[in-house]
């Protein structure tokens, strides 16, 4: 669909606009058109298989990386990094100068939301703006990449491409209570920095890997959780129900670590890429012989009872115990059930028999015998059962995962995807496409998750360092160097720096395949560090910043941008819950729980609030959360009036935005202009300049005037009015965006004194 | 009823609007710089592939499975035989209530709906729908994405995407009183498309709808006049901003929305009120009555909301799922809804706004003519009624047939995908072409599938 684009010169007359841009657009349009007619007519249907898979082995993304040399620079000054000269010789080759370097606020904001997701504490601000040391930068970041925030931060990243939630999506959705182990690996994972191979494997195969204790095989066994929490509708028939969840398998396993979809095979050969459907059932027999550990119970809706990853401390004994428990608990209960209504069976006659017998006079029917037998056995059943929950031993803690299935199987293609259809048996295996060297071997009795886990953790693999390095890369820029972050294959976009990326992944790969130190990298290079400012001669050029001569701005994704606000506000519990609302509330049909119950008042960072599939919290609803039914490496970015509704009238943003007033009463800022300075500190990461103290001040006194007709109490008007002024802090474009705030000289200390005198002691603003 | 549009401001979307057919589109398309395709308003209204013949969709979907041979399909030779066994050991039931011709069409419509018989003649009857699905949970999103095998965009959220909103100050696809049930939400979701494309729901099935309204449309800590000068605080702010980062198309975005949902928050309240509306008026919706009032809510607003421009808007009710005592089941659901539909009906037409919106009625499949659990009826995805009105359909015909009873289509079948792709082309948009790409791949509502059925196209 085309649809036109929004003018983005907003400031300039039109009749400009018109005598340039429009020009320029007519003559393109007519070289355009005599081009078109000029292009030979060729065929639209797909490529033959043959072609195509010949063709797809020479696609780039299949050819191993190599490590490039360091592209010849005329300016051999500006780069502080390789990365800096990979990217500073493509603009030079397009005639681009880079930005100026941002200043060292704007910086150090950006630092802490890209690598902790939430703002710098005023002192911070302070602390880099004052340290005037070589490696100040240097140390600033250590000290994120060490912080245990920075996992919450980008540990969610992973969880976006892992499509993680709590529950099961389709038409049923049970919650599921215990989805939320798994999570916990993925952020202490990245705050480990663990390498990015190990994570991989233990991803596919943790319950495979040798441990040296039982925290490490705990942790392995979590895991495997990612394969365990994908949307399954437990109603299906089994053949259904298993292959469909062996897709959710293959798809998310091809998409998040190797960038391919291979999910189109599943019916037929993929058009694009050289994905034959055999390859698709060799991966289907190795999750075919796995058993994935969901831990639902058989109930309505839900045929294919499952169990789950015991862990912890004894987990084995305790689960053992514990099933016990839960059997002769169940078993006794039973009993009871029908003790119960055989005494009620039993007195309803015997209601009848006295009935009849004020009639004719006889008594002492058998009836009440065996009544005051039935009552007797109901007491003490009772109390057996009370005798049974009073010794109810400690259960142990349980997560999502898999395991190995009792006989290894191979995959017969289903013609057409149609699992009734049989066609050819294919050994396991995984995809021909790729040729890793020294490929490991499938045990025939094992299912072959660990061969394929070391298969794609493996430098060998031309895919699987390239996709993770870009996807670090996206969120550090807003765009991949790949920019379909899930599509390596046919119908990706081809790399914008192919070098640039093949150097990543290959350092990546030599640097132990580590997360952290990557970022670092990549953080500390003058790229990174470019401003934000645009430049006309530049965006003529390159309108898209595709060759990144700045920084692009980009706005705060949900999670940061509602820790900003609770961290802006005071309220923010930076503990890590254990546990998630959804584990109180069982397996049970979402749809069951009203939003308050399953979204109790919460103050815990944001990647910490429950994902129940198609219930999600109303903020991460209006703000872009991706769906978690999909894989989603990039989220989509829409601003639209719902957005503006919630900043403007929910009741979490008023509740923030009074608990912020109430604390900048609290701190040790008197007076309204050093009031007004902490605001913007605290929210903006800066220093109003002396015009918008003024604004706010006399935004302040206005609006308090106007909340005289509603509130009779002096202080309460005073309060509101600043929950007011912090709100709409809350809801500028500057807070939700790291983007340079307006140029601006910083106010100075008699200035500001001034203004406090006047501002504070009765005289009027301007 | 008080135009939402007082406060006409003239930006850049309206400017664009005029100048979509023109020359003037290609110049705009050149300036779009950085992002500009992504960042732009995702809801701006953008051309229809070619001449639409409705604006809009009002989908009336009946939750459980609406009785065509208890309503518009008139099976004659099933009543004569009722009571026979068929199929070793079903026994047939005929309709228990009488069909009437009605209109110069002489279309047989049944006495449970008396009202909206009256209306015959601008209603295509489709007797010959298909669905994929005799089951609740897969049919329900069948109907509204097509797809039950994986989470796909709501038709709604097609529809928006493909046209964007009407107006400016609501929401452009509105659900009310879905059902929380068969997908619950996920049958208004975007899925792969962008949020801007979700349904806003409104209320929930079976819950009164006096006192349901769009969140966060207002607060009560702040009166109007001190939330306008916080605005005021906030668009200084962000024009600081901008003035800054040249023309930054998601600086002008947040601008943009904040100017929207201002006046969103004016228009939806006064737009949701009813309390304006002639005594007439909502006696005609059968509002104030204890069986109607509340379908009549839905669609007295359905009719403000298609008026104030709103794309799509799908009322919900439920559940005709009658198994068991249809009887008593049909002709309470009926009796809920028909004097509210044909009072929707009728004030769409007298304010010349049928001609332009689509009124479709139907549920997920229908239900069979045998007679189930001694009183009831089952599922039917071979054949069953779907109704359309206005919106370029010619009205006063009936398309496709089943068999004597009613059972299965044997003339002119209609799947669901040929429904969605002829409500597709009725609102100007190619089926085919409107596509998204998610993953590597371009999607379509109706997938690889889909036939415009232009017999029905007046």
């Amino acid at each position: 669909m085309d649809t036109p684009g929004k003018p983005a010169y907003r400031r300039i007359s039109w009749t400009q606009a018109f005598q340039t841009e429009w020009l320029r657009t007519l003559i393109w349009l007519g070289i355009g058109l005599v081009l078109l007619a000029l292009i030979p007519k060729t065929g639209s249907a797909a490529p033959s298989s043959r072609d195509r898979d010949a063709d797809g082995k020479r696609h780039w993304a299949f050819k191993p990386p190599v490590h490039p040399p360091l592209p010849a620079l005329a300016n051999a000054s500006w780069p502080k990094s390789a990365i800096d000269h990979f990217i500073l010789a493509r603009m030079e080759s397009k005639g681009l100068v880079p930005v100026r370097d941002a200043a060292k606020q704007p910086l150090l904001r950006r630092l802490y939301f890209d690598l902790i997701g939430l703002p710098p504490k005023p002192s911070a601000i302070d602390n880099f703006v004052n340290d005037a040391s070589p490696n100040a930068l240097e140390k600033v970041v250590d000290r994120l990449l060490a912080s245990p925030r920075f996992g919450e931060r980008w540990g969610r990243h992973w969880l976006d491409v892992a499509r993680y939630a709590e529950s099961s999506g389709k038409e049923f959705n049970f919650t599921y209570p215990h989805a939320w182990p798994y999570r916990r690996y993925v952020i202490e994972a990245f705050n480990q920095d663990k390498p990015y191979d190990r994570f991989i494997r233990e991803q596919l195969a943790g319950d495979l890997l040798p441990s040296r204790s039982r925290e490490e095989r705990d942790e392995q066994r979590l895991a495997t959780g990612f394969l365990a929490i994908g949307e399954k509708r437990h109603n299906a028939n089994q053949k259904t129900f298993r292959m469909d969840m062996v897709d959710d398998q293959i798809t998310t396993t091809s998409k998040a670590f190797l960038g391919l979809t291979v999910g189109c095979a599943r019916c037929h050969d993929h058009k694009f890429d050289p994905i034959p459907t055999e390859d698709y059932y060799s991966l289907a027999g190795i999750f075919l012989s796995t058993k994935t550990l969901y831990g639902t119970s058989k109930k309505k809706y839900s045929d294919h009872p499952s169990g789950l990853v015991p862990y912890g401390p004894d987990a084995e004994k305790l689960h053992k115990a514990y099933q016990a428990y839960k059997k002769r608990l169940k078993k006794t209960e039973t009993k009871l059930e029908e003790a119960e209504k055989k005494l009620k069976d039993l007195k309803s006659k015997q209601k009848e028999s006295s009935e009849s017998k004020t009639k004719d006079g006889e008594g002492g029917s058998p009836t009440d015998k065996k009544v005051a037998a039935a009552k007797a056995k109901v007491k003490r059943l009772k109390g057996k059962v009370a005798e049974i929950k009073e010794g109810k031993p400690a259960a142990p803690r349980y997560a999502m995962g898999a395991k190995e299935a009792d006989k290894a199987v191979q995959a017969h293609v289903a013609i057409g995807g149609n699992p009734s259809k049989q066609g050819k048996q294919v050994p396991r295996g995984f995809l021909s496409a790729i040729d890793v060297k020294d490929a490991p071997e499938i045990d025939p009795k094992a299912s072959g998750r660990l061969a394929l886990a070391n298969w794609i953790a493996n430098r060998d693999n031309p895919l699987t360092a390239r996709v993770i390095v870009n996807r670090v890369w996206h969120h550090l820029f807003g765009r991949g160097l790949v920019e379909s972050v899930d599509n390596f294959g046919a119908l990706g976009k081809r790399p914008s720096h192919p070098k640039l990326l093949d150097y990543l992944a290959v350092r990546f790969m030599e640097n132990d395949w580590s997360i952290k130190e990557l970022i670092r990298s990549i953080v500390l290079s003058r790229t990174y560090r470019l401003s934000t400012h645009y430049d006309r001669q530049n965006g003529r050029i390159d309108p898209e910043n595709s060759l990144y001569w700045r920084m692009s701005p980009r706005r705060l994704e949900v999670e940061p941008l509602r820790d900003a606000i609770l961290s802006a506000s005071g309220a923010l519990n930076l503990r890590r819950p254990s546990g998630s609302p959804v584990t109180k509330l069982g397996q049970k049909l979402a749809r069951k729980f009203p939003y308050k119950k399953m979204n109790p008042a919460n103050h815990h960072r944001t990647v910490y609030l429950p994902v129940v599939r198609h219930y999600l919290p109303h903020m991460l609803q209006e703000f872009d959360f991706p769906s978690s039914s999909l894989v989603i490496g990039d989220r989509a970015e829409t601003t639209v009036p719902a957005q503006a509704l919630f900043l403007l009238n929910s009741d979490f943003i008023l509740e923030q935005s009074k608990k912020m007033a109430k604390r900048l009463f609290k701190s040790e800022a008197k007076g309204k202009t050093r009031r007004i300075v902490l605001a913007y500190r605290l929210t903006l990461s800066r220093s109003p300049s002396i015009e918008e103290v003024t604004e706010a001040a006399s935004y302040l006194s206005q609006s308090q005037k106007g909340l005289r007709s509603r509130y009779p109490e002096k202080e309460r008007r005073r309060l509101l009015a600043w929950a007011g002024l912090c709100q709409a802090l809350f809801a500028s474009a500057e807070f939700r965006y790291l983007i340079e705030p307006p140029r601006q000289s910083h106010p100075p200390r008699e200035a500001l004194s001034r203004l406090n005198q006047e501002i504070d002691h009765g005289k009027p603003p301007r | 009823m008080e135009s939402p549009h007082v406060k006409l401001i003239t930006t850049r979307r309206e400017f664009l609007k005029s100048a979509l057919c023109g020359f003037g589109y290609l110049a705009f398309a050149s300036l779009a710089t950085e992002a500009a395709a992504a960042q732009r308003n995702p809801l701006a209204p953008s051309a229809p592939h070619f001449r639409p013949r409705a604006k809009r969709v009002i989908f009336l979907f009946m939750r459980g499975g609406p009785s065509q041979m208890d309503t518009f399909d008139f099976k004659p030779q099933l009543n004569k035989d009722n009571g026979k066994t068929v199929n070793k050991d079903d026994e047939l039931l005929g309709s228990p209530w009488p069909f009437h011709r009605y209109g110069e069409s002489g279309l047989w419509v049944s006495d449970l709906f008396p009202h909206v018989a009256g209306h015959v003649d601008d209603l295509c009857v489709i007797r010959s729908m298909q669905t994929d699905s005799s089951a609740h949970p897969q049919a329900v999103p069948l109907i509204h994405t097509g797809d039950f095998q994986f989470t796909r965009p709501s038709i709604g959220s097609w529809v928006l995407y493909g046209l964007g909103s009407e107006n400016d100050d609501l929401p452009g696809f509105i659900t009310i009183n879905p059902s929380r049930v068969f997908g619950g939400p996920a049958n208004y979701g975007s899925a792969f498309l962008p949020a801007a494309y979700q349904g806003t729901r409104i209320g929930w099935e079976g819950k009164s709808l006096k006192n349901a309204r769009i969140r966060n449309v207002s607060n009560d800590r702040f009166p109007a006049d001190v939330q306008a000068d916080q605005l005021d605080l906030i668009q200084s702010m962000n024009e600081g901003l901008l003035s800054e980062h040249h023309a930054d198309p998601k600086i002008e975005g947040v601008i943009d929305s904040f100017e929207l949902g201002s006046r969103m928050q004016d228009v939806a309240p006064r737009v949701m009120d009813l309390s304006k509306e002639s005594k007439k008026t909502l006696e005609l919706y059968g509002i104030g009555e204890d069986t109607t009032d509340n379908f009549g809510r839905q669609c007295l607003l359905a009719r403000r909301f298609a008026e104030a421009g709103v794309r799509f808007i799908e009322l919900g009710h439920g559940s005709w799922d009658h198994h068991r005592e249809i009887k008593d089941g049909h002709e309470r659901t009926c009796a809920e809804t028909d004097k509210p539909i044909a009072g929707l009906l009728t004030d769409l037409k007298r304010r010349g706004l049928l001609e332009d919106t689509l009124v479709i009625w139907g549920g997920e499949f229908g239900r069979k003519p045998e007679l189930q659990y001694g009183s009831g009826r089952g599922h039917n995805a071979d054949g069953f009624t779907f109704w359309m009105a206005g919106g370029g359909v010619k009205g006063g015909q009936a398309y496709g047939v089943t068999d004597e009873y009613g059972s299965k289509v044997v003339e002119n079948p209609v799947h669901l995908h040929d429904l969605h792709a002829t409500i597709l082309h009725l609102l100007g948009l190619n089926h085919k072409e409107l596509t998204y790409r998610y993953g590597g791949r371009d999607f379509r509502l109706t997938d690889v599938h889909g036939r415009v059925v232009n017999e029905i196209i007046g």
